[in-house]
């Protein structure tokens, strides 16, 4: 699960970390009072709080909303009313939110920080090592994630404790590697500190503050904040699973978390059922190789409840954008005759407008397969993936 | 012969008596498996599916002389079950449930590294040798022995695997799931080592994912190899489009990332014979013959 900037940046200032004096606003005139309580004579930022990197470079939809980014610096106090009008309820665009865009439903508005120059600073699971890692890197107006890839020695990359601080030696290591002047020691450990005490307390995946910025009196302050928490671990963190946008989630992928079923959306025109991630990429490789993307799969694993996978059948197959439909079952755990009851009823409920191709194995196989021919369904049967995949190109072809 | 479990292994259920397990166990038993001995706290001194129950590990152990755990515990509860399979001196854990937390996977495999315990999962569908042993929830029946090690890091796709050995007319050794989890224990470089010592096996499955440097890792490993058995992989996730979120975001921070096509270069490159299409795997397996 992921949280706004401002959220972020409020847990991190629980751990002593500096932040901008700022506060979130929902309307053009709480931007205004907001920006003054933040700062006198400002200038001040306004920050649309969208769950997404790159806002700077992003762009609006709307020619309303102007044609600066999500991120805006403002120097005269009567510009903010006009801005915040712009972007509240406006499309923001950018590298990371597709072409749709998410719609601005809040502001972050804060004074803006005079700075000498600015840092990434991370912590991430390693996966392959079971460890946590802390990132610093020295940026200018870089993407971290170029860094990464051409670059990976401008990276520190520390492997930090599972309990307690950061340990000393390693907080000089970053004032090294960072070249801070001494004056900001004690600032750095506490910010070091702070981002790793957040991530254990608070179960998080990844924290990034890209950037921090280092002021002249040799303080630190975190300009943005990401955090990312562990869904798995929400039941011991009820504060933060309170902190849920639901704007950020698509109303299916809603339904389908309601029914603790993993969905995800991309650009084609085919729905997708299967039991496992793992097999829901395979099925989605498949179906490329003859030709066919995918719109959106459902995975149903764990499903022991026949009304329950009904409803998540009906979210695939109420998708406008589904053109065909896909079901791969590999009865383990879920029996394939569960699945099988799920399709007739969801089928008989909403009706079944495109082609169906069902590829059941495993456990009651059979069962399944006969609940379905039963239901005189145009439901078509095949015995592989690769099968699948080819007669439903070929059920689409047809259906043109 | 096989890797981490054969009809020898005494098969301890932690959590056995849940719905679940009792469903699964019952298989288990039915497919020959030594199981022994079941732990559920509080329930201790009862019996379950024939089986004598114990408050704690450390009693069935002493008890009945078990040496592995297969646990249908609740994901809240798995880091203190891991716990006490360790503490008993388990050599071997096998994990099913999904969902366990990701700090207490952090702990666990801590914990982990300084015993002789290895942990199969969590989130998989655990691990079975073909007429001798099942722990898990694999469907038995699409399971014959034979010479061909599966090992997989997606749960379902296993199957997959296994009938794609059955339709090149061959069995298994050991088939294992090594878990859809962001953290896993047993790795595929320890599973393709223990392969690789095992008589049986001739040649190996291997079956990987989007996300994580795991098969990266593989593939290095199997290029120091004086021997190689041979390899054929599969790489599911070419169809995901870069920064989506099936993807973990500190993968590309931590290690600069790999795509899919990327692993699946890394791994041809290391003489692992790599298909595109999961269903092609029988072609390169007859091909072996």
């Amino acid at each position: 699960m992921n949280i706004h900037e401002y959220q972020a940046k409020k847990i991190l200032q629980q751990y002593g970390i500096r932040i901008p004096k700022g506060g979130v606003a929902y309307t053009p005139n709480e931007a205004k009072k907001t920006a003054a309580r933040a700062s006198a004579r400002g200038p001040w930022m306004l920050k649309a709080q969208i769950q997404s990197g790159a806002r700077q470079k992003g762009y609006f939809l709307e020619k309303e909303a102007g044609a600066r980014g999500g991120i805006r610096q403002i120097k005269n106090r009567r510009d903010i009313l006009r801005n915040a009008e712009q972007m509240l309820g406006a499309t923001l665009v950018t590298v990371q939110t597709g072409p749709a865009g998410k719609t601005v439903g809040r502001l972050y508005v804060e004074e803006f920080k005079k700075i000498e120059r600015i840092f990434y600073a991370g912590i991430a699971i390693d996966r392959v090592h079971s460890a946590l890692v802390l990132l610093v890197a020295a940026i200018k107006n870089e993407d971290i994630t170029n860094i990464a890839f051409n670059h990976p020695e401008r990276i520190l990359k520390l492997n930090l404790d599972l309990e307690g601080d950061t340990r000393p030696e390693q907080v000089r290591e970053v004032m090294d590697f960072l070249k801070l002047p001494p004056k900001s020691a004690r600032s750095l450990e506490t910010f070091i500190n702070g981002m790793h005490r957040a991530f254990i307390d608070y179960d998080a995946t990844m924290i990034e503050v890209n950037p921090v910025g280092l002021m002249k009196n040799g303080e630190l302050v975190a300009l943005d904040a990401k955090i990312s928490f562990d869904d798995n671990a929400l039941f011991r963190h009820k504060d933060i699973r309170a902190l849920q946008d639901d704007y950020e989630a698509s109303e299916r992928e809603l339904q389908a978390a309601k029914y603790k079923f993993n969905y995800s959306e991309f650009g084609g025109s085919i729905g997708c059922i299967v039991n496992g991630d793992g097999l829901a990429l395979a099925v989605m490789d498949t179906l490329r190789v003859k030709g066919l993307d995918t719109a959106c799969f459902l995975n149903v694993k764990g499903g022991v409840d026949k009304d329950k996978i009904a409803s998540g059948i009906k979210i695939i197959m109420t998708n406008p954008r589904v053109e065909g439909i896909l079901i791969n079952i590999l009865g383990g755990f879920l029996r394939c005759n569960l699945i099988a009851d799920g399709i007739i009823a969801a089928a008989s409920e909403v009706g079944l407008n495109v082609p169906l191709v069902v590829r059941f194995e495993g456990t009651n196989k059979e069962e399944a397969k006969e609940i379905l021919a039963k239901s005189k369904l145009p439901i078509i049967l095949a015995e592989s993936m690769e099968e699948a995949a080819a007669k439903l190109a070929e059920a689409m072809e047809e259906a043109d | 012969m096989s890797i981490f479990v054969n009809a020898q292994t005494k098969v301890l259920c932690q959590g056995i008596t849940g719905t679940q397990a009792t469903f699964h166990i019952r298989r288990s038993l039915d497919y020959g498996t030594q199981v022994v001995a079941g732990v559920t706290p509080g329930k201790g001194g009862g019996m379950h599916l024939g089986l004598p129950v114990f408050n704690t590990v450390k009693e069935a152990k002493k008890e009945t002389g078990v040496n592995a755990s297969v646990m249908y515990v609740p994901a809240p509860y798995v880091k203190s079950a891991v716990k006490e399979a360790v503490d008993a001196g388990l050599e071997l854990v096998v994990c099913i449930a999904d969902g366990v937390p990701i700090k207490d996977m952090l702990e666990i495999n801590h914990m982990l590294a300084g015993s002789k315990t290895k942990l199969i999962g969590p989130n998989t569908p655990g691990i079975i040798t073909p007429g001798e042993a099942r722990l898990g929830i694999f469907p038995e029946n699409i399971h014959k022995p034979g010479c061909i090690g599966v090992v997989s890091r997606s749960s379902t796709l296993t199957y997959e695997a296994v009938l794609e050995t059955s339709k090149a007319g061959f069995g298994q050794s050991t088939v294992l799931g090594l878990g859809d989890d962001m953290l896993i224990g047993v790795d595929f470089v320890e599973s393709l080592k223990r392969f690789h010592e095992d008589d049986q096996t001739k040649a190996i499955v291997v079956l990987g994912r989007l996300g994580g440097t795991f098969e990266e890792v593989a593939a290095q490993y199997y290029k120091s190899l004086e021997h190689k058995k041979p390899v054929i992989a599969f790489v599911a996730g070419n169809a995901i489009p870069f920064g989506h979120k099936m993807g973990y975001a500190g993968d590309v921070i931590t290690k600069g990332s790999i795509s899919t096509q990327d692993k699946k270069d890394i791994m041809e490159e290391a003489g692992m014979i790599v298909v595109d299409n999961i269903n092609d795997i029988h072609k390169e397996l007859a091909g072996l013959a």
